[in-house]
């Protein structure tokens, strides 16, 4: 495998025998854990297929109108 | 003891009695300044009490008593220079161009002697305790000279005073002569010589550089002063000259600060440097910021390093928190910011020295380790007023500081939400585990397996499917659907983590982990076989390589493979893994015998050739419809990439487009089919000034105006099917005519049944043989068809594949019944699994970091990359 990253927080190279691998030190692995924690990792893509836009839209617009009715 | 500066005997303090004599020359500093405290006596009885130990420290200690004197000279600014050598015998000489001490006579409990030898021989004895002699002074003075002249074998002084110079020497405490006066002079100054006594100390050897190091502090404390050091034992072998160092810092503590932070990234070039006297302290503060995250403060007071800090390092701590929290909300740095910065926060980095000079300073401690004087206030308001004024006056500084000090608060939070992941445990033993998780009845870790599964429905098949005695499922709700942006969110929250990381039961973190706990052999991931499904996959597996690499080395971690379709027959059932897979299924079940004949010249297609060519018009279409969900015209779309298709790493060019000849060349394509599909207008190519290209548009029935230009040929989708369509373009012209081959050309047909053929006849023989026969008479000879397009030929030949199979493409895990989840992706003895290795996960790393990332055009590239992963295949 590759025998250096980038610590995932700081972006410094950090080498497989690095004790904390793959972060450079305590303090990026925990900063990083933090992020985990508090759901700052979002894969975020876009809806590339029209059609199910459309349909979103249409299920949004439909929400509150159903609302209305109750 | 003498550990404050304090006399114990108050009376010998008295005015009357120290200041009555008339002041003579050199400042007034005269025997009748002496004040005598304390006989010298126990000094060689118990050395450890007086300067520490008798060991390497104490040896050293002997210099800087001595040394300190000069100092306090220096501070009294009656001197300019000290010089040390250190001789080959290890003993040590210190002279300064001080006022010299006094040697005029003074009477002290009834003996008259001169004030060297008050100064030499009688403990606590000193200029010292005279505020008016010396304003400020450091050191163990007092007990001081005194000490190191009991502590010596060989103690020799030479004072040069009041015109003449005098000598006189000592051995072990006791003078051996009388004090001497020598010739004329106008030199001022002492010169002190001395042998530490070897039966009393266990080191005697002096170390250089700790000496070095204590000068050169106190050239830093002190500026201007000049410091030398020589060592006669180290010779340079190419001058003879003895090993030297000057000490000389005109920038003092400034300068310290320099020191300290070489060879480290700073974040300011100058170090902020501030001093002044008030309420009788004189105060030098310099700071300044580095890269790293350490803090590192000295602080001294009288020159005393003061390792415990005090007062003044509290009034700086409370001062530099204050100020820079409210330079920060001046402004306007904090906005996204909850709290204030924290006094750790805005000591990240920070690389500072606090010197303090004070009459009388008050200690705390043996080795006056604190100071105690109440100065917090004074050092805070002063600090406050300065530092405040600088980060004003120099907002780029202090933006950075600031930002630093942010970062460093958006740390400890980050520490703080780290730490409540695991913290909060279950009260009773094994009540702890997530309610979410479904575990299973054994309990001896290496027969357990932990299914990670996406999404609660998928969750509640995988329980009811499920092996209860060994596999255990643990549902993680990974996906928010952000409509306002178009846009598929995947995350895993809070909660998700924690449940997992209690399911696992192996802790986290460094001191915490423990892959030994692990609470099942294998952990296998269950997600969708489609791009959703890949992402939180991606988040899974990065979790995993960053905060549980051990248990990726160890080999605990496994993908599940669940299949995208189903393919059924009668009582034959087969589950296909990936689109790939499927297609490659269909073709080899429809290309039976299947020639194609295409093109003008009527070119042949058959056997692996056309599976092949099937294969690759599958990758092509996928992209083609893509590509034509922009142009929204199927016959435009294959123009495009007939027209822009490159061979080889680029694909699509910008020179295409750059010059208006195959826009030109397009514009007729369009011209030619505008009626077939109603047009409303085909313009001009025309040319965009500012980026230099050209393009083409066209109105089509709708009203639409479509274009094709640069921005179209560059997306990854017109990329990947360019480069795609330069693979097969020879194979793409149509028309295609389908045959099939006489059936008697083809004997070794029947040795051709494929797998599942195979499986069916093992299963059910008769019914097979018979389906078998059935199938042969449909596929018999048969009449050419004709297909004009490359796509009506892969529909038609895939549809030829299906034809006899019941289809069923699963868009998810939860489409699957409970039944076939635990057939094809949860029993050991019929599902693959993925076993993830360490060098999948660097990779993994790098997807998770570009897809996380800021980096548009990696990112671009690694979408375009991996597209195929994006390809539907909608059947």
């Amino acid at each position: 495998m590759a025998k250096a990253l980038f610590c995932p927080t700081c972006r410094e190279v950090v080498l497989a025998t690095n004790e904390y691998f793959p972060f450079c030190s305590d303090r990026c692995r925990l900063i990083d854990l933090g992020k985990w924690a508090s759901g700052d990792y979002k894969i975020s893509s876009p809806i590339q297929d029209p059609d199910l836009l459309e349909e979103l839209a249409s299920s949004q617009r439909n929400k509150p109108s159903e609302d209305d009715q109750d | 003891m003498a550990t404050t500066a304090i006399p114990t005997d108050t009376e010998l303090l008295d005015n009357d009695k120290t200041t009555s004599a008339e002041p003579k020359a050199s400042g007034g500093y005269s025997a009748e300044n002496i004040t005598v405290l304390e006989g010298l006596a126990a000094v060689r009885k118990r050395p450890a009490m007086y300067i520490g130990s008798t060991g390497e420290q104490g040896l050293h200690h002997l210099v800087y008593e001595v040394v300190d004197n000069s100092v306090d000279e220096a501070l009294a600014g009656h001197a300019t220079r000290i010089d040390v050598t250190i001789h080959v015998d290890n003993s040590i000489t210190v002279t300064d161009d001080g006022r010299g001490i006094p040697v005029d006579n003074k009477t002290v409990n009834g003996k008259t002697m001169p004030g060297v030898q008050v100064v030499l021989t009688m403990l606590h004895a000193g200029g010292k305790f005279d505020a008016s002699n010396y304003k400020v002074s450091g050191g163990l003075h007092g007990v001081g000279v005194s000490c190191v002249n009991a502590l010596s074998e060989e103690f020799d002084v030479e004072i040069w005073r009041d015109g003449f110079a005098w000598t006189q020497d000592y051995s072990k405490g006791d003078p051996i002569s009388k004090l001497r006066q020598m010739g004329p002079t106008k030199r001022l100054g002492t010169k002190v010589h001395f042998l530490p006594d070897k039966s009393i100390f266990s080191a005697t050897e002096y170390n250089y550089d700790t000496l070095a190091q204590r000068l050169r502090e106190l050239a830093f404390l002190n500026k201007g002063l000049e410091i030398h050091l020589t060592d006669e034992r180290t010779t340079d072998a190419k001058t003879g000259e003895s090993k030297q160092q000057e000490f000389k810092y005109i920038g003092g503590i400034a300068e310290f600060i320099k020191h300290l932070n070489k060879g480290k990234q700073v974040l300011h070039e100058k170090p902020i440097y501030m001093e002044a006297e008030r309420d009788n302290v004189a105060m030098e503060i310099a700071l300044q910021y580095n890269d790293a995250y350490s803090e590192t403060i000295f602080t001294f007071a009288n020159n005393i390093n003061t390792v415990d800090g005090g007062t003044h390092l509290q009034g700086f701590r409370a001062a530099l928190t204050r100020t820079i929290n409210w330079a920060g909300q001046q402004m306007g740095l904090f906005k996204d910011v909850k709290e204030n910065l924290s006094g750790d926060d805005v000591r990240e980095g920070l690389v500072a020295v606090i010197s303090v000079k004070l009459s009388q300073p008050q200690f705390e401690g043996q080795t006056k380790g604190k100071l105690n004087s109440d100065i917090a206030g004074t050092v805070q308001a002063f600090i406050n007023e300065r530092l405040g004024a600088f980060l004003e006056q120099n907002p780029q500084v202090a933006k950075r500081i600031i930002n630093k000090a942010i970062d460093a608060a958006r740390a400890r939070e980050a520490a703080r939400k780290a730490r409540d992941l695991t913290r909060r445990k279950g009260a009773l033993d094994g009540g702890g585990l997530p309610g979410k998780l479904a575990d299973c009845s054994e309990r001896e870790p290496d027969r357990c397996e932990l299914y990670l599964v996406e999404g609660e429905s998928a969750g509640g098949t995988a329980k009811q499917g499920r092996n209860r005695k060994f596999q255990a499922i643990l549902p993680l709700k990974g996906k928010i659907l952000n409509v306002e942006k178009a846009r598929y969110d995947k995350m895993l929250g809070h909660e998700e983590i924690r449940a997992m990381i209690t399911a696992l039961g192996a802790g986290i973190g460094k001191d915490d982990f423990d892959a030994s706990k692990l609470r099942y052999g294998k952990l296998i991931l269950m997600t969708d076989a489609d791009v959703d499904g890949s992402h939180i996959r991606t988040l899974l597996l990065t979790f995993f390589f960053r905060h549980m690499t051990e248990l990726i080395k160890r080999g605990n971690v496994y993908i599940a493979q669940p299949p995208l379709y189903r393919i059924k027959k009668g009582r034959f059932e087969q589950y296909i893994k990936d689109d790939r897979e499927y297609v490659s299924v269909m073709v080899k079940r429809a290309s039976d015998g299947m020639v194609i004949r295409h093109g003008e010249g009527g070119a042949q297609l058959e056997g692996a050739a056309l599976t092949k060519f099937m294969e690759q018009l599958n990758d092509y279409l996928g992209f083609f419809d893509k590509v034509e969900k922009r142009l929204r015209n199927e016959v435009v779309t294959r123009e495009f990439a007939d027209l822009f298709a490159h061979e080889g790493k680029e694909p699509a060019r910008r020179a295409d487009f750059e010059s208006p000849e195959k826009l030109e060349a397009m514009r007729a394509k369009l011209e030619a089919i505008a009626k077939t599909y109603q047009f409303k207008h085909v313009g001009n190519v025309e040319r965009d000034e500012e980026h230099n290209i050209y393009s083409v548009n066209f109105t089509d029935a709708q009203g639409a105006v479509r274009k094709v230009d640069w921005a179209l040929a560059s997306t990854p989708e017109s990329r990947q099917m360019l480069a795609k369509h330069a693979q097969i373009k020879d194979l793409l012209v149509g028309p295609f005519v389908i045959e099939y081959a006489a059936k008697g050309g083809k004997t070794e047909e029947t040795e051709e049944t494929s797998e599942e053929a195979a499986a069916e006849a093992a299963e059910t023989p008769a019914t097979i043989v018979e389906t078998r026969q059935v199938k042969k008479t449909a596929k018999g000879p048969q009449d050419p068809v004709e297909k004009a397009t490359a796509r009506e030929l892969f529909n038609y030949v895939i549809e030829q594949g299906k034809k006899s199979y019941d289809v069923q493409r699963y868009k998810g895990l939860g489409e699957m019944t409970a039944e076939q989840l635990w057939q094809t992706t949860m029993d050991p003895e019929r599902r693959t699994l993925l076993q993830v290795r360490l060098e999948d996960i660097a990779a993994c790393e790098e997807i998770f970091t570009t897809l996380m990332g800021e980096d548009v055009e990696s990112r671009r590239k690694f979408i375009e990359e991996n597209a195929l992963d994006v390809k539907n295949l909608d059947i």
